[in-house]
């Protein structure tokens, strides 16, 4: 009785120790890729307010002498050109980025739920053909696309964006859609087409509430991939006013002298509202991607 | 409350037919119960009369109407699902609701109704939660009062019970009985559990194989299946199936085991026997209707207990003959040992036979 009495607890600490050590490990590496991913980004804050001189020093200065908000002054301003600029491309990109994320939904919405609870010729056909697109680098489809664009009037136009956005974002939105269709028992729309509803009432009322979380990440999804995207914007638009921002900043900047302060300002406000769209909605993104991956 | 007819019912997915030329009808106020193995069409049919997937041909005929082509919810009907499908965002009340409110009532009068459920169904304190907070027998009691708020002409069940525990479900089978008692309703109801059609039906309906097997009361399936099939599902432990061979001699008509014993048959069975279109015959018997000897009695068989299982107020008793495993229930206070030689004593009134080749009961006519 005694030793099991002495044994058992030197055992526990053995084991709890061994766990210890794992979990440090996991701390510090945890530390190191928080490290890695937010520098780069208080760098960039730092850097939008410091004055032109300061940003160019070396040794830099960890924390500007005189803190200044003038690049960001500069950039809102639509007095100047640089504000005018700005202000437009950031416009020019809301405005594709959010007719992309509306059209986005409009088309997912009702073919992830064909997918999931209609069984028709080619479904399977259609359903890994969508999945296929998204085993290409996108670039590959640059010249088609762009050819095509071309061969429908659309060069220089944001709708060219849209379209081309929207073949690239509606695969995953689909995919991620269905997945939660999936997961809706149908017996909840039977329930509802017994209780006096129409298929289509059944849907809007007791499917598309229950999806919201899904809809959301797919319209996040949509948004960040058309805010984000650099190299068709590039390759479509070529007027200066018909620029988004990604195009914008880097053509801007690399025209005038490189303000580092400046191109950093415009950095940090691009990035400004998917940080916010994600942290607003970020616990429906979360569950709408675990979400089918444990029974309920 | 109205009946239903379903006549030459067919569905087919591609080549397989689901449902095989069903023809039955549920009488005004009739507990009607649909059992059968999984697969074997039963929750298909249902689908078929809630209209939730299309008939490939026949008729279906609720009250005075045809409703072939009509819509789940032009059919007057409500349906009670095995996972219940309660609405998850909406709160127990707007459960209840949700039927009145598509059909348009009025504000007052669709609350009137609900808290009326909601009384008879003993949930009032539960209307304001959510149906994630709720048990699984109050899930169950929500889903039945969705389905009884709106009054329709048929309720149409889907093993409403078979996700509760054992306990409850015990409970709740005497509550849906209850229910039916009270509102007269008329009720199709669909189980795999042989034990709540024969308590609960006035009517049960046994499929197989997507074909009707026989449609009676309870009692007389019980007393008299038409096949082998319904024989073996229904009652429990299943009915013991030995095949033999039939013989006449000196007149007198005998079943012959390959294992070497014979049992003689009574006048009645035997005119039974000449019925068989084969010289292979199926007896059946009942574990209640098979006598056990601990010593040899004449006309008994001798057999060698394989298992026993007492029960507490029963004890069953299991051993081969011809290959099949016979059932027999004894009183607790004989003791068998596993491999201890018995004896067994088949009631000749209340056998069954069936032709070994087309597995239909045999008559005596």
């Amino acid at each position: 009785m005694s030793t099991i009495a002495e044994t058992a607890p030197r055992g526990q600490t053995r084991r709890r120790m061994r766990v210890d050590g794992w979990r440090w490990a996991g701390r510090i590496f945890l530390v190191f890729m928080l490290l890695y991913t937010a520098l780069p980004m208080i760098w960039m804050l730092i850097t939008s307010i410091k004055s032109g001189f300061a940003a160019m020093q070396f040794p830099p200065q960890w924390w500007p002498d005189e803190p200044t908000l003038a690049s960001y002054q500069k950039l809102l301003d639509p007095q100047n050109s640089v504000g005018q600029d700005f202000l437009r491309f950031f416009w020019n990109s809301l405005y594709v980025s959010t007719v992309t994320t509306i059209l986005s939904v409009i088309v997912a919405v009702p073919a992830a739920y064909a997918f999931s609870r209609f069984t028709f010729p080619g479904r399977n056909f259609l359903f890994f053909a969508v999945l296929l697109r998204n085993m290409f680098p996108a670039v590959i489809f640059l010249v088609p696309l762009f050819i095509l664009m071309r061969a429908l009037g659309l060069v220089n136009t944001h709708g060219s964006l849209i379209l081309t956005y929207l073949t690239f974002g509606l695969p995953l939105a689909i995919w991620l859609l269905k997945g939660f269709y999936d997961n809706i028992p149908v017996q909840l729309e039977q329930a509802a087409r017994i209780d006096g509803a129409t298929r289509f009432q059944a849907f809007i009322l007791i499917v598309m509430p229950l999806s919201t979380p899904g809809i959301i990440a797919t319209a996040i999804y949509s948004f960040i991939g058309a805010w984000n995207e650099y190299i068709y914007a590039y390759t479509f638009l070529s007027k200066n006013e018909q620029l988004t921002l990604p195009v914008g900043i880097q053509r801007f900047f690399s025209e005038n002298t490189t303000d580092f302060p400046g191109l950093m300002a415009a950095s940090f406000m691009m990035s400004v509202p998917v940080v916010v769209l994600f942290l607003v909605l970020q616990r429906y993104f979360v569950r709408a991607l675990t979400e089918g991956a444990v029974k309920h | 409350m109205a009946h239903v007819v379903l006549k030459d019912l067919v569905k087919t997915y591609g080549g397989f037919k689901a449902v095989n030329n069903v023809s039955l009808t549920v009488n005004d106020g009739e507990f009607v119960a649909l059992v059968g193995p999984s697969g074997c069409g039963k929750t298909t049919t249902l689908n078929l009369v809630a209209g939730l997937i299309p008939i490939t041909s026949g008729d279906i005929v609720i009250g005075d109407r045809v409703v072939n082509d009509l819509d789940p919810k032009d059919r007057d009907i409500a349906m009670v699902f095995q996972n219940y499908a309660l609405y998850p965002q909406k709160s127990v009340y707007k459960n209840l609701a949700f039927p009145l409110q598509m059909r348009k009532l009025p504000r007052d009068e669709i609350d009137k109704k609900v808290r009326e459920a909601a009384r008879v169904l003993d949930m009032t304190q539960l209307l304001e939660r959510k149906p994630r907070e709720l048990s699984g027998g109050q899930q169950q009691r929500v889903a039945l009062g969705r389905a009884l708020v709106r009054d329709p002409a048929v309720f149409l069940m889907d093993e409403p019970l078979s996700n509760l525990d054992a306990k409850l479900r015990v409970q709740m089978r005497s509550e849906i009985k209850r229910f039916h008692q009270d509102l007269k309703a008329t009720i199709i109801y669909v189980t795999h559990d042989q034990l709540e059609a024969v308590t609960m039906a006035d009517r049960m309906a046994v499929m197989n194989g997507g074909y009707l097997q026989q449609y009676d009361s309870p009692a007389q399936v019980f007393a008299h299946p038409v096949n082998m099939f319904v024989a073996s599902f229904i009652g429990s432990p299943a009915m013991s199936l030995i095949p033999l061979e039939a013989s006449t001699a000196n007149g007198n008509t005998v079943l012959t085991s390959a294992e070497g014993w014979s049992l003689e048959l009574s006048q009645r069975n035997a005119r039974k026997v000449q019925k068989a279109t084969t010289r292979k015959v199926v007896l059946g018997a009942r574990h209640s209707t098979i006598k056990l000897h601990k010593s040899a009695v004449p006309g008994a068989i001798p057999a060698k207990a394989y298992t026993v299982e007492p029960t507490g107020d029963v004890t069953f008793v299991q051993a081969f003959l011809s290959g099949a495993i016979v059932n027999i229930s004894v009183s607790p206070n004989i003791a068998v040992k596993p491999d201890e030689q018995i004896w067994l004593e088949f009631d000749q009134e209340r056998m069954h036979l069936f032709d070994g080749e087309t597995e239909m009961a045999l008559e005596a006519s």
